[in-house]
C-alpha cells in the first residue's frame, strides 16, 4: 500500500479532534441508509441539476467519513478534496433534512473546524 | 452579506485588558467573507495583542478558535467546553454574533473586536459597498434598483431634494446624487412614471427590536 504523505497535516491532532466526536460521528456514519431523501432538501443540489456530488449525504461522507475512514491520516489534497465538500458545494443554511435524524450540518460543522485547523480553509482574500 | 472593520488594536486590548485568559473567536460567516473576523483575522489579532501586552509586561494566556457562524445557536455549542477555560472572549463576529454569544454564555463577558458596518456587497478583495439599511420598507420596485435611504443623504423616499447640483448631492461635491441616478436608470428603462409615484414617509419613530417569521412559519410561532 502507498505510503500518504501527510507533510503539513497534524494527522494526531485530527484524530485527536475525531475522537473527542466519536460517538456521534460513528452513529451518524452508521445511521446514513444512502437513501438520498436529504438530496432535495439542500437547494444547491436542485440548483445545479441534481448534481450528486451536491447530496447532503455525499458531503457529509466524503468529508467527515472520509476522516474518520482514515483515522486522521490524510494529506494535504485530500483534506483541499474535503474543504471543496464542505465549503464549496456547502452552503451551511442548516436546511437539509434527514428522515433518520443525522444532523448533517453539524457534522459538515466538524468537517470544516478540522479543515480550518490544519490551514485549509477558502481564503476570500484571493482571486 | 454583513460588512464589518476591526477595531484598532489599543481599543481591543483596552477593553481585556483586566481578564488573563482571553479567547478569540472568529466567525466563518460574513466577518470572513470580508477579510475581518475569520481564521486568518483571529490569529493576526492574537499575534498583535501578544505583542501589545507584552510590551506593557503582562502575561496573557490567549486562545484562538473560529465557529462556522456566530448567529446561530448550533454553531456555538461547540465552544461550551473551551469557555470554561478563559475569562473572557473576543468576538470578531457582526454585532448580532456577539450578542448571541453574549446570551450563550451570560456569565463570561463578550467583547466585541470588529465594528459592524453595513450591508453592502463585494467592489474588490478588501473593499465593499453599503448597499442596504435594513429599513424593512423596501422600495427598489420604484426606484429603478438605486436605494434612496442608502444612497441619498437625506434618505429621501421622493426625490431629488432642492440641494440636488449639478449631479451631486449639496453635501459634497464627491457624492453623486442618488435621486438623479434614480432618474437616469428609470428613463433608461422607460419608467419614469415611477418616480412619480408617492411613496408614504417611512414610519422610523417607535421602532423596537425586529423579529422575522417567514409566512410558512408563522402558525408555528404565532398564535
Amino acid at each position: 500500500m502507498a505510503k500518504i504523505n501527510t507533510a503539513g497535516v497534524d494527522t494526531e491532532r485530527v484524530k485527536e479532534r475525531l475522537d473527542e466526536h466519536k460517538t456521534k460521528m460513528k452513529l451518524s456514519l452508521k445511521a446514513c441508509a444512502h437513501c438520498t431523501l436529504c438530496a432535495e432538501s439542500c437547494f444547491l443540489y436542485m440548483a445545479r441539476d441534481k448534481d450528486p456530488k451536491y447530496t447532503p449525504s455525499y458531503k457529509f461522507l466524503n468529508s467527515i467519513g472520509l476522516l474518520y475512514k482514515k483515522k486522521g491520516m490524510v494529506d494535504k489534497v485530500t483534506l483541499g478534496e474535503i474543504r471543496d465538500n464542505v465549503w464549496e458545494r456547502c452552503a451551511l443554511c442548516t436546511r437539509c433534512y434527514c428522515p433518520l435524524g443525522i444532523n448533517i450540518p453539524e457534522m459538515i460543522a466538524l468537517a470544516r473546524s478540522i479543515c480550518r485547523e490544519q490551514g485549509v480553509y477558502p481564503r476570500f482574500d484571493r482571486e | 452579506m454583513v460588512k464589518s472593520k476591526r477595531k484598532p488594536v489599543e481599543e481591543i486590548k483596552n477593553s481585556i485588558t483586566d481578564y488573563s485568559r482571553i479567547l478569540t473567536v472568529g466567525c466563518g460567516g460574513c466577518a470572513s467573507v470580508c477579510l475581518a473576523g475569520g481564521q486568518r483575522e483571529v490569529n493576526e489579532l492574537n499575534a498583535e495583542l501578544n505583542v501589545a501586552f507584552r510590551a506593557d509586561k503582562q502575561s496573557k494566556k490567549l486562545g484562538s478558535y473560529t465557529v462556522e457562524r456566530q448567529c446561530n445557536m448550533q454553531f456555538l455549542i461547540e465552544l461550551d467546553g473551551k469557555v470554561k477555560d478563559y475569562d473572557c472572549i473576543v468576538s470578531m463576529a457582526c454585532g448580532a454574533g456577539v450578542q448571541l454569544m453574549a446570551e450563550r454564555f451570560p456569565t463570561v463577558p463578550v467583547f466585541p473586536a470588529v465594528n459592524t458596518v453595513s450591508i453592502g456587497v463585494d467592489r474588490e478583495i478588501g473593499m465593499y459597498e453599503e448597499k442596504c439599511r435594513a429599513c424593512g420598507e423596501c422600495v427598489l420596485a420604484y426606484t429603478g434598483g438605486i436605494c434612496p435611504v442608502t444612497r441619498c443623504a437625506k434618505g429621501v423616499f421622493n426625490g431629488p431634494c432642492g440641494g440636488t447640483n449639478r449631479g451631486k448631492c449639496e453635501i459634497s461635491q464627491d457624492i453623486p446624487c442618488a435621486w438623479l441616478d434614480i432618474y437616469e436608470r428609470l428613463k433608461s428603462q422607460n419608467r419614469l412614471n415611477d418616480i412619480m409615484k408617492l411613496q408614504e414617509p417611512m414610519q422610523w419613530k417607535n421602532q423596537v427590536q425586529r423579529t422575522t417569521v417567514q409566512e410558512p412559519y408563522e402558525k408555528r410561532y404565532y398564535r
